[in-house]
């Protein structure tokens, strides 16, 4: 039986060869290539939902926008991603009060229904604290509000489900489930466009609770709040009956209601309404459980924007202090009559925790992060490790290292490096636009130009880095001209075929041929340009909210071909896709040729192919339309025709794209759930999940010359695959070899030698890209059993340094810092830190050899020195002479040490032969003598240190020069002289005592017939093979 | 037993070993039986009372070379050479767990948190798989989940609390056994404390040679967080039942 199992097996594996590409996941794909995060931290992003632990106040979890869910187990310091696998957008987080230390509720989907809010996809559960999480269904529930566990009971749930933002849905309302959540039942529902907005549950009796159901409703065009459904309920059987609670509340009709109990007091409740009479909004107070209602206050830090800041929280300890959400945020201490303005801190306040054992300790979620006060609300001070910050776009230039360019939601425009000494820190990071920030472009060719925008164009800027001087540049209604409309993310683009060209676009596509100092239009109104989705002026319901956010009719992409400026694709939010070929004289509406695409879905990106100047991609996304499909289609000839090239293996709707610039059939999409990437032109698609969250990638930008896949996601900041080029050469015929190398691209030495960061331990600082080179192949099976070793030699074949390999199914990569292994040190009383140091190869072939088990595997690879390298090759040779010697020198005098070593141990046992002791004695003395001169002998390792000796003197020289690529100082070369010539009195000094002292002892030994000290010789002793 | 392992290295290219009757149903029991029936069996295993490592870390052309040795009674010591100074980390003689301070290079005790979290997972020995019942943690098939690019079982074990800044926290280590040949590639948990609190260390586990008479043991270990930066241990040795002094394990008064 155990044979056929074997046997068996061994066909399974077979057949696992025999599959192509479009059968490997992404884990058993992608291997090592890894997502890195740069943040940037220091804008963070928004967080819309704040839960402790009902008893330890040093565990503290946040919901994000789009940033998936942290932890703290400080009291707030430092914060954990823990649901990087997940949907990014929360919009609640629960932890069970039974069994606080181990389950944890997520419920999906952000309640503050901004414009650029995304979609949830369910409830989770964990049962390890947040180490590992399972979906519990709600999957069309879009967005939860709030999950509220019985406090004795942990299978007992109750839910309330906000639903659809952008159309109808019968999966809004509260839901029960009293088997931990295996099955739910709807226990209150209103109608397909009310949800409950909010359900909270009187900690002392959980057959109380209140449910607040909002009527609300966005389209791409329009927002409305409140209708005659919006109401507040309560229910004392546990959700069996519901009734309204409005005695005392404004007549007419209701927009979102927020409210919060008391929990020192539970007949003390707070409501915040937004109502059709504006001097009857605001704030009410309720001290009989709801049965009656008194108005508090209407002040604007109460009213403003419901939909966005409808959260007000209790003090636990004392019912009279209250916080509100708000622009900046609310507090009143005396049960809700007056208010003031929280501190400073980034606007847009979402919602807040008291710490559960000192009130005075609070916490701030808003826009700009998290933020934290020891001092009740007064003083707020920013978490900065939060890289939970959401851009818009991303752009990229042509420095070393390479910048990423982009605007972020509320955050303004910044650029920074994608690498930096000591990793990416806040201070790399440079603003250069305000308000919100979205395109964000440098000049192609001169890099201290800067372009950035604020939102609906309402400012775009030409920015001189170089001179710190700002110009506003969009171009203005003309005295002929109709109103611009601009897109709050209006389409700014550069050129790859002129330099000094920028497109914009509003209904119509303008360009500059100078930087964006005079404008022509080239194109008509190439939108749908209904009237009826123009009216943005009433947008808001109940309380008028017109920001620019719901701008509509507006062109959203803007693409010239790389092949020829003449081409231009746009697409607009309306559903449009247009070309010209002729630079603007004539443009084609080409969007009836696409089939399977609902009219008027939102064209949220195109991407010009740099293959084939008819080629181009369209990414569609319909959200707005509460369409949850990706689509992407292609076309090859200039629009006539298009293919979907999207599978059901694609999770959520797409905004954004990517082509290969070698490998046409290496394609990757982002989805408001993660990246996916596809070998085959669209055959099959694979998501990416190495280090990369299921967040939302708005935009895509891949880097000419590093291949690094540069994301630019609404949640998780920067993430960027460094160099993809792996990627092109899987093919059928690799995936079947056991061990394949991959082409690499010789490598460049680095020779650059920084002093690090400056950022403490509670600062993100986003990592930096490997250095040295990198070592790729790919494994077909994942090596477990026998011995896999990787060894780097030199042209002749002579051994350079062992590596570790990587053993994964898939793509493994190895990385070698260029440096040779380390000379053997002499032996001290200390350490000899300088004797770490290992000296650079000069550049040159290589070889790699890997063997696996006994199979052998070789791989050349070349490195050289960067182009831009500042030595000459006279320089680096004086260089690497100087520290060849001393490597060798080092050696020899760890070699002469170790023979003073075996003889003085030796000697010291011979002294107890009375015909051996004043022989042994004196050549103890004698070596000791000598050894006291060549290393330390005594001390510490810190300021305990003994004076420096020559194995001391001699490596601080080794690691000084050997670590600068360019020659020797004349100082360091006198040094060099004294202590080659120490060296040399050395070795003299060792020579008599072997020709006199230690030939007589060992000679002595040979007749009294004592075994002499076994010496490895000078080769096996340095032997690192 | 050794026969079906040198087939499977060295014929098929990898290992097969016992794979699992496709009829039966996959349990905790099942893959541990599996498991153990490969690497030697647990009667083998049950009879250590001691074994040594002799190893060493290759760090970009530095090597350090590593002992380690364990006891069935609990006694440890880890021990890696610099330029011939030999240093201490984490050796237990029955009372203290201690190391040595890198500045002095005298020894240090652990602190009585890092000591009594020691002394909880005695018993431990050879490895927690043999003995998790004896010791009443938990081991639970959690499901499948795909690690270093291979379909692996999930299984969780719960052992005794640790102690975190004074407060008892779940101690809880995902085991990753790959499905074609029911060996561990790799031990998973959240780290509890410091810089990288809230993060999940991982260990890599491959090499699986044999050690002695039929018994296999990974001899590559890589620790790595969240699979990134990973440091490997290469064993070149581990002997089984040795003769060890005991005195070595004593914190050595300065």
């Amino acid at each position: 039986m155990k044979f056929i199992a074997t046997i068996l097996t061994g066909i399974i594996m077979f057949s696992a060869y025999s599959q192509g590409i479009e059968k490997l996941n992404g884990n058993a794909l992608f291997g090592d290539i890894q997502a890195r995060h740069i943040g940037p931290a220091l804008t963070s992003g928004r967080v819309s939902d704040i839960e402790g632990h009902p008893s330890d106040s040093k565990t503290i979890y946040i919901g994000t926008a789009g940033g998936g869910v942290w932890k703290s187990t400080d009291g707030g310091v430092r914060f954990a991603s823990i649901f990087d696998k997940y949907c990014q957008s929360i919009g609640c987080v629960a932890v069970d009060p039974s069994d606080p230390d181990n389950t944890i509720w997520v419920g999906t989907g952000e309640v503050w229904t901004r414009n650029s809010t995304s979609v949830g996809d369910g409830i989770y559960k964990s049962n390890d604290g947040g180490a590992n999480w399972k979906k519990m269904g709600l999957e069309k529930s879009d967005r939860i509000s709030s999950i509220r566990i019985h406090p004795e009971n942990s299978q007992v749930l109750y839910v309330g489900v906000q639903g659809a933002l952008w159309g109808p849905s019968e999966e809004r309302g509260v839901y029960k489930t009293t088997d931990g959540g295996v099955t739910w039942e709807k226990i209150f529902y209103v109608n397909e466009n009310t949800g409950c907005s909010e359900l909270i549950m009187d900690p002392k009796n959980p057959d109380v609770m209140y449910a607040s159901f909002w009527e609300h409703r966005r389209t791409a065009w329009s927002f409305s709040s409140g209708g005659a459904f919006s109401a507040l309920y309560k229910t004392t059987d546990g959700g069996k009956t519901w009734s309204k609670i409005h005695k005392g509340f404004p007549e007419g009709k209701f927009g979102r209601i927020a409210v919060a109990l008391a929990p020192s007091n539970s007949n003390i409740l707070y409501s915040v309404i937004e109502a059709e009479d504006k001097a009857k909004s605001g704030m009410y107070r309720s001290d009989d459980g709801g049965a009656n209602w008194k108005h508090m206050n209407a002040d604007f830090g109460l009213v403003v924007r419901p939909f966005y800041f409808s959260r007000i929280v209790v003090d636990p300890k004392d019912s009279d202090v209250v916080v509100k959400a708000g622009l900046f945020g609310s507090i009143s201490r005396d049960g809700g009559n007056t208010f003031k303005n929280l501190g400073a801190m980034h606007p847009d306040i979402h919602d807040f925790w008291f710490d559960v054992n000192q009130s005075d300790k609070m916490f701030a979620a808003t826009d700009g992060g998290l933020y934290r006060s020891l001092n009740g609300g007064n003083t707020m001070e920013m978490i900065e490790n939060l890289p939970i910050s959401q851009f818009y776009h991303i752009s990229v230039d042509n420095q070393e290292p390479y910048n990423i360019y982009g605007g972020l939601q509320d955050n303004g425009s910044w650029f920074g490096p994608s690498s930096s000494p000591g990793g990416i820190e806040a201070r790399d990071w440079e603003v250069i636009g305000v308000g919100d920030g979205f395109r964000v472009y440098p000049h192609p060719t001169e890099p201290h130009i800067m372009y950035s925008e604020m939102q609906g164009a309402e400012q775009v800027w030409r920015y001189d880095h170089k001179r710190r001087m700002t110009r506003t540049i969009q171009p203005f209604q003309g005295k002929d001209d109709p109103k611009l409309r601009f897109n709050w993310n209006a389409p700014i683009t550069t050129s790859l075929n002129n330099p000094d060209r920028l497109y914009i676009g509003s209904q119509f596509v303008h360009v500059s041929d100078d930087k964006g100092t005079t404008w022509k239009k080239i194109s008509p109104d190439l939108t749908t340009n209904d009237k009826a989705k123009q009216n943005q002026e009433n947008s808001g319901g109940l309380s008028i909210d017109n920001s620019g956010a719901e701008n509509h009719c507006t062109i959203f992409t803007i693409a010239e071909s790389g092949l020829d400026q003449k081409v231009i694709w746009v697409g607009t939010d309306d559903g449009n896709v247009q070309v010209t070929e002729d630079g603007g004289q004539n443009w084609v509406n080409v969007t009836p040729n696409i089939t399977g695409l609902p009219a008027n879905t939102w064209c949220y990106h195109i991407e010009a192919s740099a293959f084939n100047k008819g080629t181009a991609y369209a990414v569609f996304d319909g959200h707005t339309k509460n369409d949850m499909t990706a689509y992407c289609y292609k076309t090859t000839d200039f629009g006539k025709t298009w293919k979907s090239i999207v599978t059901d293996e694609v999770y959520g709707f797409a905004r954004s794209f990517q082509e290969d610039y070698k490998n046409p059939d290496l394609l990757f999409l982002g989805t408001e759930f993660g990246l996916y990437v596809t070998l085959n032109g669209g055959g099959n698609w694979v998501k990416f999940e190495n280090n990369m969250p299921a967040t939302a990638v708005h935009y895509l930008e891949m880097h000419p010359k590093t291949n690094d896949l540069v994301m630019g996601t609404h949640g998780r900041g920067v993430i960027i695959i460094d160099d993809i080029s792996p990627l092109r050469q899987i093919t059928n015929d690799i995936i079947t070899k056991e061990l394949q190398f991959l082409e690499m691209n010789p490598f460049d030495i680095n020779e650059e030698s920084t002093f690090g960061g400056t950022s403490g331990e509670v600062q993100f600082v986003g990592r930096n890209p490997q250095g040295g080179a990198q070592i790729k192949y790919y494994l077909s099976k994942r090596h477990t059993f026998g011995k896999m070793t990787m060894r780097v030699l030199d042209s002749e074949g002579n051994y350079i340094s062992s590596l570790s390999p990587g053993k994964k199914k898939g793509i493994n990569i190895v990385n070698w810092n260029f440096g040779m292994a380390a000379p053997k040190v002499a032996k001290g009383k200390t350490i000899s830190f300088s004797g770490f140091f290992t000296p650079t190869v000069p550049a040159g072939t290589y070889t790699v050899e890997v063997t696996k088990n006994k199979k052998k595997y070789t791989a050349e690879i070349e490195v050289k020195y960067a182009d831009n390298s500042i030595f000459s090759s006279e320089e680096r040779e004086q260089q690497r002479k100087v520290t060849m010697e001393l490597y060798h020198m080092t050696e020899e005098l760890a070699y002469m040490v170790h023979k003073i070593d075996a003889y003085v141990q030796h000697a010291e046992k011979s002294k107890s032969n009375p015909k051996l002791r004043k022989l042994a004695t004196s050549l103890i003395n004698e070596l000791n003598e000598l050894n006291n001169t060549l290393v330390i002998t005594s001390g510490d390792n810190y300021v305990g240190q003994a004076e420096k000796q020559l194995r001391e003197n001699m490596g601080s020289l080794f690691s000084t020069v050997g670590a600068y690529a360019g020659p020797p100082s004349s100082s360091q070369m006198e040094n060099f002289k004294k202590i080659k010539a120490e060296m040399e009195v050395a070795k003299d000094t060792y020579t008599k005592i072997e020709s006199s002292l230690l030939s007589k002892y060992l000679k002595m030994l040979e007749k009294l017939e004592v075994s002499p000290p076994k010496i490895d010789s000078y080769e096996e002793f340095t032997k690192k093979d | 037993m050794k026969k079906i392992f040198i087939g499977a290295v060295f014929i098929l290219g990898s290992f097969i070993g016992q794979a699992q009757d496709s009829t039966q149903t996959v349990t905790v029991k099942t893959i541990l039986d599996t498991y153990f029936e490969n690497i030697g069996g647990r009667e083998a295993w049950s009879k250590l009372t001691s074994y040594r490592f002799t190893a060493k870390v290759n760090a970009q052309g530095m090597e350090i070379p590593i002992t380690v040795i364990n006891q069935k009674d609990g006694k440890t010591m880890t021990k890696f050479s610099l330029q011939g100074q030999e240093m201490v980390q984490g050796s237990f003689d029955g009372e203290s767990m201690w190391s040595t301070n890198f500045m002095t290079q005298k020894a240090e005790k652990s602190s009585s948190e890092d000591t009594e979290n020691y002394k909880r997972s005695i018993g431990e020995f050879p490895d927690a798989l043999l003995t998790y019942d004896s010791l009443g943690y938990q081991l639970e098939l959690e499901g499948e989940e795909t690690k270093e690019g291979v379909e692996c079982y999930k299984l969780k074990m719960t052992k005794k609390k640790q102690l975190v800044e004074g407060e008892e926290k779940d101690n809880i280590v995902y085991y990753y056994f790959d499905k074609e040949n029911f060996v561990p590639i790799m031990t998973e948990e959240q780290i509890l404390s410091g810089e990288m609190t809230g993060k999940k260390s991982q260990m890599l586990y491959s090499d699986y040679q044999e050690i002695s008479d039929g018994m296999y043991y990974p001899f590559s270990l890589t620790s790595q967080v969240e699979g990134i930066g990973g440091q490997t241990i290469e064993i070149t040795e581990i002997e089984i039942n040795v003769e060890i002094d005991q005195t070595m394990f004593n914190f050595p008064e300065n």
